[in-house]
């Protein structure tokens, strides 16, 4: 077959290539919140082809959730979570030496830069095993941590990229070092991750890898799956959704047909975060809103509301009297996932 | 070169290249900027009114074209409308101060005219909030900044859905009503704007007022299709009904007649609930039909699908392999085709719009679709609009010229059913003055592919395209379509004039949208 006739996939574009569609901003939850077209990834891509600096442009960089709504519906496939975390970062860069920065970022550079000079983890699971990094939020839980092993029957990896993770969202710099050590001590892996940036992360850094994230793995348990009907509202986490949407949108697509149970996305087939937080609340210097969950449920009447990551559990308890349960939380399965490469590819 | 000051309300010399493309017609679509005089004073109004103005690249750089991507412009302000009596006060100091005043909805005009060349862009999109949906009496009630798309989302939460609506998700229906909005089911529905059952207007001179065909009608029927000469429309009564799902049934032919005959035989039939064109240029010719019910559908089958001389996609692709069986020169051609095939059809196939055959939510289907394989930084798209009988050689017309200045490009042709009691919206808008029963519009967009044209070439091929509704004395709909340098030629003085001189009692500066008409 000539080469033109292939459909490889290409290449994603930079913030020159915007043509002001402005789909981006119907799916992104600063502009659900403001309604004001600064606040959404085609205005930062309008104002850099304007000229406009880093500085300038700080309003959208710290507005936006990371959610990666914008990526899979950009026509012209720009990578706009990617731009926004690149900006994150310069804008960290650019400014000048001793200004003065929020504890928690420069905890985390401290993290970052001991374990960048710390041996990597011993190998406590073997290679090709698969492995489970549950991130803080799941680690904080140790009850439904177990209970998530036990369905998956997986190991829970030392070293989570817990530090990386929270690097990517504030736009720290991450020591090549520590990068490196963490990408090789998960090569050969089959990786489970509960961080859904991450994950987005770790399909550039791994192309090889077999990945998924917590929400997938566990609707493809059995015990799991035969427990949600139909008067549930399935809510989906975001980010790991999103960073590999093609994929992704056909799964839930079937769990929907073979469940019943309604998911939390828009027309566009785009999952609505829950709970959407920006720089700003991720540093504890503003409190988040529930914009977004509200909206979730306007015109709903669910029985029952399952998520898969512990944040949007949190959301929904704050805006609706709904029982709200993890995912984990509908069924003990203590088998193996035997079945987990064929499941899911 | 010497520019020479243009008065609001006349079309000035093109001021670009004269001896440029000798022979072609050209005059004057992007307008003269305004020079500024009195802004401070304007800002430090707007300031003691409490209305936020944001100036400054940020502010600006978002709005400084539009989806034609050829008419650039930046305004010396921004004011994101959040009310009417905001609005209100804008307009007023507007007035008194001269500050033209460019309204922009999703911004899909493609000749400049939601690009403001100085003075205040006001984006309405800030206004974008649901205020009722009445299920029982099938209305709803909403800012008219509000994307269709976003409507969509609200109304399927109560399982209804609009009407009819651009195939756009970020077209917006304050925009839309100002400019017409074509759907797949206008053929049987009519425009977008005739959707519309009563509208909030802030008039140029900043009173709000509510206006329909029994309250206030005369600034209604200007209002409606009216290219936001005569008020800016902040909110709107629309019709809704019960959300349904479509079974999409595609036909295939290799000629555009035959094609457009069919098209018009189902429509003056009502045969069908959807129907369109959309042609890989005038090689493949894919007559759409689709039904919001399986009775509907039947009733189809046993009256007029055999009347109908399109192919089937096996069928088709056997005849498109005869044809270039023969005409092996042009195996690019067919090439062509088999990409384009590959590329698009799988997006309205797509699983996850699809249930027991049918398709949901299909402005999301299409609209992603045009926009990844259509869209571009720079879209032209001049369209004719015509009475039924005068069509197909519009088509035809507009097709060769099509094929003169571009490789590859598409038509995308629909009915609009009129509605007698309207016929006072429709004087010099995109609907022909001659068109009873239905109108018909087609779009002539060619793939510009990453390829790079003058605007020269563009402006041509657009004027090339004008040039034919001119010759047919038809229209131009969607887009805000009308070209300043059009206007006259085509609707004539008397009838410009009269609307000029209504426009001008009614915006006594002549700050609203001032360079898109008069």
């Amino acid at each position: 077959m000539p080469a033109f006739l292939a459909r490889a996939p290409a290449a994603p574009r930079d913030y020159a290539a915007c043509s002001g569609c402005s789909l981006c901003l119907l799916v992104c939850p600063m502009w659900r919140g403001s309604h004001d077209p600064r606040l959404t990834p085609e205005g930062l891509a309008k104002g850099l082809q304007s000229g406009a600096t880093v500085r300038e442009l700080a309003a959208p960089i710290v507005a936006c959730s990371l959610c990666g709504a914008c990526d899979p519906v950009c026509p012209e496939r720009i990578d706009l979570s990617g731009l926004i975390m690149d900006l994150r970062l310069r804008s960290a860069n650019s400014l000048p030496p001793n200004s003065p920065q929020p504890a928690v970022i420069v905890e985390l550079s401290a993290r970052l830069h001991q374990a960048a000079g710390a041996a990597p983890a011993a190998g406590v699971v073997s290679r090709s095993a698969p492995v489970l990094l549950p991130g803080p939020e799941l680690r904080a839980d140790p009850a439904l941590l177990a209970r998530v092993q036990a369905l998956l029957g997986l190991a829970v990896f030392d070293d989570d990229g817990a530090d990386i993770a929270l690097a990517l969202e504030l736009g720290v710099e991450i020591p090549q070092q520590r990068l490196h050590g963490f990408l090789d001590s998960l090569r050969g892996h089959t990786i489970v991750a509960a961080d859904g940036l991450l994950l987005r992360q770790l399909r550039r850094w791994l192309p090889g890898s077999q990945r998924m994230g917590l929400g997938p793995a566990l609707s493809t348990r059995a015990a799991v799956r035969s427990n949600l009907v139909p008067s549930d509202l399935y809510v989906i986490e975001p980010r790991a959704f999103h960073g590999d949407y093609e994929r992704m949108v056909g799964y839930y697509d079937r769990l929907q047909r073979e469940t019943g149970c309604s998911l939390s996305l828009d027309l566009q087939r785009i999952a609505i975060p829950a709970a959407s937080s920006g720089l700003a609340q991720k540093l504890g210097l503003a409190a988040g809103d529930d914009v977004q969950a509200k909206w979730m449920l306007q015109g709903r009447k669910p029985a029952r509301i399952v998520v898969e990551s512990l944040a949007d559990r949190a959301a929904f308890e704050r805006v609706c009297d709904l029982p709200v349960v993890h995912l984990a939380e509908l069924g003990e399965d203590p088998q193996m996932m035997q079945k987990f490469r064929h499941a899911f590819g | 070169m010497k520019l020479f000051p243009v008065e609001p309300g006349t079309v000035g010399p093109c001021p670009v290249a004269p001896d440029a493309l000798q022979g072609i017609k050209r005059q004057q679509t992007n307008p003269a900027r305004w020079n500024g005089a009195g802004w401070q004073d304007f800002v430090a109004a707007l300031g003691n009114a409490g209305v936020e103005l944001a100036e400054g690249t940020v502010a600006c750089g978002v709005y400084a074209t539009d989806a034609g991507g050829t008419a650039y412009g930046m305004p010396h302000g921004v004011v994101i409308a959040r009310s009417a009596g905001q609005i209100s006060l804008l307009l007023k100091a507007a007035q008194s101060h001269r500050v033209p005043v460019t309204v922009r909805g999703g911004g899909l005009t493609t000749e400049g005219e939601s690009v403001a060349f100085g003075g205040v862009l006001l984006d309405m999109t800030g206004m974008s909030r649901v205020l009722q949906i009445d299920a029982a009496a099938l209305t709803v009630r909403t800012e008219a900044g509000i994307y269709w798309h976003s409507l969509a989302e609200e109304l399927r939460r109560e399982n209804l859905d609009y009407l009819s609506a651009p195939l756009n998700l970020t077209s917006s229906v304050g925009g839309t009503l100002g400019v017409g909005g074509i759907d797949v089911n206008s053929a049987r529905l009519g425009c977008s704007a005739d959707q519309a059952l009563s509208l909030q207007v802030v008039t140029p001179t900043g009173e709000i007022v509510e206006c329909s065909d029994s309250e206030n009608p005369e600034l209604f029927q200007r209002v409606i299709l009216g290219y936001g000469q005569f008020g800016i429309i902040t909110a709107a009564t629309l019709r809704v009904r019960p959300y349904t799902p479509l079974a999409m049934r595609y036909f295939y032919y290799s000629s555009l007649r035959t094609a457009i005959e069919d098209l018009q035989m189902l429509d003056a039939n009502d045969a069908s609930d959807y129907s369109g064109i959309l042609t890989i240029m005038d090689c493949a010719v894919n007559l759409l039909v689709a039904f919001d019910s399986d009775e509907r559908e039947a009733v189809f089958h046993a009256n007029w699908k055999s009347r109908l001389r399109g192919y089937g996609e096996f069928g088709f692709a056997l005849c498109m392999a005869g044809h270039y069986a023969l005409r092996p020169w042009k195996f690019r051609e067919a090439l062509y085709l088999l990409q384009r095939k590959r590329e698009v059809f799988p997006e309205f196939r797509r699983p996850e719009y699809m249930r027991d055959g049918k398709m949901h939510d299909r402005s999301v289907v299409f609209s992603r679709a045009v926009w990844k394989h259509w869209g571009s930084r720079q879209m032209v798209i001049p369209d004719l609009a015509t009475s039924a009988d005068k069509f197909i050689e519009a088509v035809e017309r507009g097709n060769a010229v099509c094929r003169k200045y571009f490789a590859h490009y598409t038509l995308y042709c629909v009915g609009i059913k009129l509605r007698p009691e309207h016929q006072p919206h429709y004087e010099m808008s995109c609907i022909p003055p001659d068109a009873e029963g239905w109108a018909y519009g087609c779009e002539f967009e060619p793939m510009i592919e990453g390829g790079v044209y003058s605007r020269d070439h563009f402006q041509a091929f657009k004027n090339a395209i004008y040039d034919i509704g001119v010759d047919l004395g038809a229209s131009y709909y969607r887009f805000g379509g009308m070209m300043k340098g059009y206007i006259r030629r085509v609707f004539g003085d008397a009838l410009v004039d009269r609307h000029l001189a209504m426009k001008r009692r009614a915006d006594p500066a002549m700050i609203l949208n001032r360079d898109v008409i008069f």
